[in-house]
C-alpha cells in the first residue's frame, strides 16, 4: 500500500507535466488553429537548450536555466508564428498547409540537434539529489521539484488565462474568432503570443522530463505523440479536458511503469485513449457537438 | 461622418454588393432596409473591417479606412453590433463586456460605460455572473449591444437589433438606440422591415440585389414605389 501511494505521488506529478506539454499544444489549435507537429522538436530543444547551460558549457543553477530558456522559447516560438505561419493564414486550405511546414520544421529542428549535438543520448542530472520521508513516505527530492516547478507554471498560466487581459482575448479569440475581431482584439498579435506560450510551455516540459528520460534527436517524438493522446482524449481545445486527461494518463503511466515496466506505458495509453473514445468520440470535453 | 463610395463586394466569384455608395453624417440615425439575403449585414461587415471590397473607398471623418484591420476601426470608434451576435460562448456576462471595452481608448472608459450599460439595460447587472450560452435569445442580444457599447464607439453599425425578440423588447431596444443617437452617437442601422425606427430615422436607403434602389428622408420612402413594391407587395 505504501509502495502504491508513491507511485501514485510520482503520477500526480508526471501528470501535472504532462499537462503542461499538453496543454500547450491544444491552445495553439484552440487559439490559432494549428496542429503543430514540431512540437515534439520543440520539446526537445527545450531539453537541450537546459542541458548545455547545465551540463554541457556550463554549470548554471536550475532555477536559472529556468529564467534563461523559457523567454527563448517564447521568443523562438512568435518567431516561428510570424515567420512560417502567418504567411500561411491567407490560404483556404490553412489547416493543412500549416500541417506540412511544422512537419517540414520538425524534421530541420531534428537535425539540427543531430548535427550540433550529434546522435549519442544525453541526460540531465536530477534537480536535487536525495529524498526525504514524509508522513512515513519516501518521496525523492526531485519529484518534489519537479511538482513544485510544474504547479508554479500551472498556476500562471490559469492566472494568466483567466484574468489578464491578454489572457482573456486568447480565450475569446478560441470561442469566436469573429467576435474577437468586433470587439477589436488584434488576431494575429493573440496568434503569436499564444504560439510563443505554447512553445514555452513544451520547453518548460522538455527540462523537467529530461532528468526522468535520456535525451536523443528524436527523443521529443514520443511527448508530441503523448500530447496528442492527451489532448485527444481530453478534447481538443478543451483546458479542462487537458488537464483531466493529463492526470488520468499520468497516474497510469506511474502504475503500469511499476507493475509492467515503461515498455507498457504506451500501450496502455492507447488503450484508455480507446476506451475514452468509444464513449464520448469527441474526448472528455470535446466541444464538436456545440460549435456550429 | 461616414461616407461610402462605388463599394463592391464579392463572396468568391459571387457579387455581394454592386456599387454601394451612402453616408451618415455626424449625430444621424441612418436605417437601411432590404429583404434577407440582399446584402445589409455585407455592407456592415464591409464598413467595420470583417471583409475588404474589391473596389471603392470607404471614409471615416476624412479618413480612408477600407482594407483596415478590425481592431483598427475599432479603436478609431467604428463598431458593429453583429446580428449573428458573436458572444463569447464560455465567458460570462461581465467577461464578455470587459472584453467589450478590449481597444485602448475604451479601457480608461470602462467604469463609466459599464455603469451606462446597467442603466440601460439593467437585467444583465443581475446576469453577470452567467455564462452568454445559457443566455436566452433576448438577454444575448441585449449583452450583444451591451458589449457593443462598452467600445466607446462613436459610430455604431447595427445589423437587425429587433431579430428574434419579444414586441415590448423590441420597442425597448429602438427606444434604448434613440437614446443612443441622442446622445451624440451616429447610427447605422439594418433591419428586414420598415416599422417604429423608420419613423425616427434620419435618412432611409433601401437595398435590393446588392445595390441601392431607393434614398431618401423617411418622408419620401413612405411615397416611393420602389420602397412599396418591396414591402408591401404592390406593383
Amino acid at each position: 500500500m505504501r509502495e502504491f501511494t508513491e507511485v501514485l505521488i510520482t503520477g500526480v506529478t508526471i501528470g501535472i507535466v504532462y499537462f503542461l506539454v499538453a496543454v500547450g499544444f491544444t491552445l495553439c489549435y484552440g487559439v490559432g488553429r494549428v496542429l503543430n507537429y514540431s512540437y515534439g522538436s520543440f520539446f526537445t530543444w527545450g531539453a537541450y537548450l537546459a542541458w548545455v547551460l547545465a551540463v554541457g558549457y556550463a554549470s548554471l543553477n536550475y532555477f536559472l536555466v529556468f529564467l534563461i530558456v523559457l523567454p527563448i522559447m517564447f521568443l523562438f516560438g512568435v518567431v516561428v508564428d510570424q515567420v512560417l505561419i502567418r504567411p500561411l493564414r491567407k490560404r483556404p486550405e490553412f489547416e493543412f498547409s500549416v500541417l506540412l511546414v511544422t512537419l517540414g520544421l520538425a524534421v530541420f529542428l531534428d537535425n539540427l540537434v543531430l548535427v550540433i549535438f550529434g546522435a549519442r543520448t544525453k541526460s540531465l542530472p536530477e534537480f536535487l539529489a536525495g529524498s526525504v520521508k514524509i508522513a512515513g513516505f519516501t518521496i525523492s527530492w526531485q519529484l518534489i521539484a519537479m511538482f513544485i516547478f510544474a504547479l508554479v507554471v500551472a498556476v500562471a498560466l490559469f492566472v494568466f488565462l483567466g484574468k489578464t487581459r491578454t489572457g482573456m482575448s486568447m480565450r475569446a479569440v478560441a470561442q469566436d474568432p469573429t467576435g474577437a475581431r468586433i470587439v477589436g482584439i488584434p488576431l494575429f498579435r493573440v496568434f503569436a503570443i499564444t504560439f510563443g506560450i505554447s512553445t514555452m510551455l513544451c520547453g518548460a516540459g522538455g527540462i523537467l522530463l529530461a532528468p526522468r528520460f535520456f535525451m536523443t534527436p528524436l527523443g521529443g517524438w514520443t511527448f508530441l505523440v503523448k500530447a496528442l493522446i492527451i489532448v485527444i482524449a481530453g478534447g481538443l481545445g478543451s483546458i479542462k479536458g487537458t488537464l483531466y486527461a493529463a492526470f488520468i494518463l499520468g497516474i497510469l503511466e506511474a502504475i503500469v511503469g511499476w507493475q509492467l515496466g515503461l515498455l507498457w506505458v504506451m500501450p496502455f495509453w492507447f488503450l484508455v485513449l480507446f476506451l475514452i473514445l468509444l464513449i464520448r468520440p469527441a474526448g472528455l470535453f470535446g466541444a464538436t457537438a456545440r460549435k456550429g | 461622418m461616414l461616407e461610402v463610395e462605388n463599394i463592391n463586394v464579392f463572396y468568391g466569384e459571387y457579387q455581394a454588393i454592386h456599387d454601394i455608395s451612402l453616408r451618415v453624417t455626424e449625430g444621424q440615425l441612418v436605417s437601411i432596409f432590404g429583404p434577407n439575403g440582399h446584402g445589409k449585414s455585407t455592407l456592415l461587415k464591409t464598413i467595420c473591417g470583417l471583409m475588404k471590397p474589391a473596389s471603392g473607398v470607404i471614409r471615416f471623418q476624412g479618413q480612408e479606412i477600407q482594407g483596415l484591420p478590425s481592431h483598427k476601426l475599432v479603436e478609431m470608434g467604428v463598431v458593429l453590433i453583429s446580428e449573428e451576435r458573436h458572444l463569447f460562448p464560455e465567458m460570462t456576462v461581465m467577461e464578455n463586456l470587459q472584453l467589450g471595452a478590449y481597444a485602448k481608448p475604451a479601457r480608461k472608459k470602462e467604469a463609466e460605460n459599464l455603469e451606462f450599460v446597467f442603466s440601460m439595460f439593467p437585467k444583465l447587472k443581475t446576469l453577470s455572473k452567467k455564462r452568454a450560452l445559457n443566455l436566452s435569445g433576448g438577454e444575448a442580444r441585449m449583452l450583444a449591444i451591451g458589449r457593443g457599447l462598452m467600445s466607446d464607439a462613436r459610430f455604431l453599425a447595427i445589423d437587425e437589433p429587433s431579430f428574434g425578440l419579444a414586441p415590448i423588447l423590441r420597442t425597448q431596444v429602438f427606444e434604448q438606440i434613440m437614446t443612443l443617437r441622442d446622445r451624440g452617437l451616429s447610427i447605422l442601422l439594418v433591419e428586414q422591415t420598415t416599422g417604429d425606427i423608420a419613423e425616427q430615422s434620419d435618412y432611409i436607403y433601401l437595398l435590393e440585389d446588392g445595390r441601392i434602389a431607393f434614398s431618401g428622408s423617411k418622408g419620401e420612402a413612405l411615397n416611393s414605389d420602389a420602397v412599396r413594391k418591396v414591402f408591401l407587395g404592390i406593383t
